[in-house]
């Protein structure tokens, strides 16, 4: 018998049965039907994470230079709000963080003319820097929020639509599905978890953000060589000529009022359909009448709806300056030569400035002046973020 | 002829006659009388401050497929009711909003314009309102209402619409009116059970005859599935096993254990949220604990996978699990219990389901309105 054959015969039986088998299952079989049994739950293994630092070193070791008796607050809450202020588990779609916008790298903005905010929507004014927030009165282009309060800033940062948009109980249990963090907010507070605490530490983070000592600053110190010679004339024409300092004044360059410069609308919030509708949104919430047919961003108005406030923003705080371009609440300036040209100008239409008169080379001295206000740039690194685990449901098991 | 054969001949006349009679009668009863208020859909009740409209339904149908009324704009009522997937998500739960995800099944939409509480635990009591949760909810639609109205006046096609449906500019109220408009347009038409019910023997096939009976009778499915839409529009514990996913999805977990802590259940329960505790969540109610409203059972045969937590895949799964007389649960309603059905009653079940069915409902997505300059300068 060959192989073949062999086979054959092997596999001949074999099929048969299958057929046989085959035509059974395809009329239906009597009797009783098999046993049915419910899908288990996978055994979930879980190895839990290493526990994170619950100390940081500090992002600048530099203390408030408006506030001199300024005292940080515990490391280990600064710390926690470090995590936090970069974790994407505090938006809606866990697609951005407060470093989205405020970029470390980029003295706290993220360099653009107008801030792009949550996806689906762009913002309609410019990112301001987060350094030396602590030592701002107020907050925001318009100065809603009080700067003493710098938990409730970060609470409409993170529940505000066109910010983070997200939920604050869906975050803290984000938070708690991060186990890690739970180490961290006992190290920070006491106890686990909880929306204020965590407003507190990425309040307690914000605060902490100062800019490192100036040029300015050395040369304010008696260091005479600390500015050259046209920075120096800068600073003359700032504090005279020019008058920058009527408004631009104390140790942060503000007078933490509202004026009016008459600047130029940015086009893009009327002409870009997403940005407008934030524009409306935001004005309409504030409750400004007629807000639809607003032609301009009115500023503080919103607030008062007082119409001697329109068009008036926060004097905003000039350290840094040189590195937080573009410039103005909505970012229509991209240099500080525009800048300093348009206050030459004595400023748009309806502004409260008058021309100066300053030469071009008076204008390049406070230019230059201006670029000494910034510090050395401080590098950030992101913390290792705090990672998901799964929690074995139903407790000890 | 003798008096004997004319009481011969009448009583031959009388028995041809009956005959006749019975067999008249006998034609006119259905092979399975149909019980507990089985019949076909009456019309679909329209609220008295919505009524319907063509322009309003079909405003809703737009707003129904634009992704722009989600909070990053990436999200409409359709990525989770599929009209290719029964108007559900083919997924035992539900997706989500980007960055979360449900914890419970998408239901279907077919249909529910006849449901008095919607969602699985009943927390929603119109279409409207059920639209304005999932707009609005944080694991949906994650969308402020401010926002959407600003959106939608954005789009000049919209605003047009509106002022020509409600006679005034986009607004949430009036969305969410057109959306349930839509949504009440979106039910089974006449399904082979409705040709039965309405006295075509021959609707049904034998097994689905068969599986009728069983429904009504040994299975016991009537006591909750009953009238014409085939729910009690009550709350059962059925003991329906806990998805794996509730243990290995970390997004799912989120969703779960939220839910437990934004309802606000006690702490031994939200330490523990090693279920979906249901109608719970509302009443706080010890024996509610577990419990979700019967689902209607029309269009079942496209809504897989199936229960609250879309554990089941497939009907015959659901038929085996209520023949072993449900899964493992304290609170399990005493209604549940063995039915100790042969392979082919289970079968014949299945095959009943399918009468109830009907051809697919699919609705196509329109192409959408742009965003517009509606610019005051």
């Amino acid at each position: 018998m060959s192989l073949r054959h062999a086979l054959l015969l092997l596999v001949t039986p074999l099929a048969v049965g299958a057929l046989v088998l085959a035509a059974c299952a395809s009329s239906t079989p009597a009797g009783p039907a098999p046993a049915f049994t419910l899908p288990e739950a996978p055994a979930i293994r879980i190895t839990p994470l290493p526990p994170l630092p619950a100390e940081l070193p500090p992002e600048a070791a530099f203390p408030s230079v408006a506030d001199p008796a300024w005292e940080k607050l515990p490391a280990a809450q600064v710390a926690l709000g470090k995590y936090l202020f970069f974790d994407d588990a505090l938006s809606g779609d866990q697609k951005l963080n407060c470093a989205t916008c405020h970029q470390p790298d980029r003295a706290w903005i993220d360099g653009l003319p107008l801030s792009v905010g949550y996806p689906g929507s762009l913002y309609f004014r410019n990112t301001p820097t987060l350094l030396n927030v602590g030592d701002k009165p107020l907050l925001y282009w318009d100065g809603r929020l009080d700067g003493n309060d710098l938990p409730t800033v970060i609470r409409d940062h993170i529940a505000e639509a066109h910010f983070m948009n997200a939920d604050g109980l869906l975050v803290v249990e984000r938070l708690n599905q991060k186990p890690q963090y739970a180490e961290l907010f006992r190290a920070a507070y006491g106890g686990g978890p909880s929306y204020g605490r965590m407003l507190n530490a990425v309040a307690a983070y914000v605060g902490s953000l100062y800019s490192p000592p100036s040029a300015y600053d050395r040369y304010r110190a008696g260091e005479a060589e600390a500015l050259s010679a046209q920075a120096q004339a800068g600073l003359a024409l700032f504090e005279g000529k020019a008058r920058c300092a009527t408004c631009h004044s104390g140790t942060l360059f503000s007078d933490g009022q509202y004026h009016n410069l008459g600047l130029p609308q940015n086009p893009d919030i009327f002409d870009e359909p997403l940005r407008h509708i934030t524009f409306r949104r935001f004005f309409r919430t504030l409750g400004v009448p007629d807000y639809s047919k607003l032609e301009v961003d009115v500023g503080r108005y919103a607030l008062t709806q007082d119409n001697s406030d329109s068009g008036y923003f926060l004097t905003p705080a000039l350290r840094e300056v040189g590195r937080t371009a573009p410039y103005m609440h909505n970012g229509i300036f991209v240099t500080l030569e525009e800048v300093v040209a348009f206050y030459n100008a004595g400023g748009g239409e309806s502004s409260e400035l008058s021309p100066l008169n300053l030469t071009p080379a008076e204008q390049a001295a406070l230019v230059a002046f201006l670029e000494n206000l910034s510090g050395e740039l401080v590098s950030v690194e992101p913390p290792e973020a705090p990672a998901y685990q799964l929690t074995i449901l139903g407790g000890d098991q | 002829m003798t008096r004997r054969n004319l009481i011969v001949l009448g009583l031959v006349a009388f028995v041809i006659v009956a005959g006749i009679v019975y067999m008249v009668v006998q034609q006119s009863r259905l092979p399975v009388e149909l019980t507990g208020g089985l019949e076909p859909l009456p019309d679909v009740p329209i609220p008295p401050d919505n009524p319907m409209s063509e322009a309003r339904i079909e405003l809703g149908r737009y707003l129904f497929f634009d992704q722009r009324m989600s909070g990053d704009g990436s999200t409409s009522c359709a990525i989770c009711h599929v009209p290719e997937l029964g108007w559900g998500s083919g997924s035992a739960i539900s997706p989500g909003y980007p960055g979360t995800s449900h914890w419970r099944n998408s239901q279907t939409v077919i249909n529910s314009a006849y449901l008095p509480k919607l969602f699985w635990a009943g927390e929603s009591l119109s279409l409207e309102k059920q639209a304005e949760s999932a707009w609005t909810g944080n694991l949906a639609g994650n969308l402020d209402p401010a926002m959407a109205e600003e959106r939608m006046r954005q789009i000049p096609e919209y605003v047009g619409v509106f002022e020509e449906v409600f006679g005034a500019p986009p607004n949430w109220g009036d969305a969410l009116k057109a959306v349930a408009a839509f949504e009440r347009t979106l039910v089974t038409q006449k399904v082979p059970f409705d040709a039965y019910a309405q006295g075509d023997r021959g609707a049904l096939s034998a097994e689905a005859l068969r599986g009728l009976a069983l429904f009504q009778g040994k299975a016991n499915c009537i006591a909750c599935h009953n009238g014409p839409l085939f729910t009690d529009n009550s709350f059962h514990n059925l003991g329906v096993p806990r998805n794996p996913l509730y243990d290995s999805n970390i997004n799912v977990q989120v969703a779960l254990r939220y839910q437990h802590l934004s309802r606000g259940v006690p702490e031994e329960a939200y330490q523990a949220a090693d279920r979906d505790l249901g109608l719970y969540y509302t009443t706080k109610r010890e024996e509610d604990m577990g419990e979700f409203r019967t689902p209607p059972l029309r269009y079942v045969c496209y809504t897989a996978p199936y229960m609250h937590n879309g554990v089941l895949s497939t009907v015959e799964e659901v038929v085996a699990f209520y023949s072993a007389g449900g899964g493992d649960d304290p609170g399990k309603d005493p209604l549940m219990q063995p039915l100790d059905l042969t392979a082919p009653e289970q079968a014949d079940l299945v095959a009943f389901l399918h009468s109830l069915c009907g051809d697919e409902i699919i609705i196509e997505a329109p192409e959408l309105p742009p965003y517009a300059v509606i610019s005051n300068r």
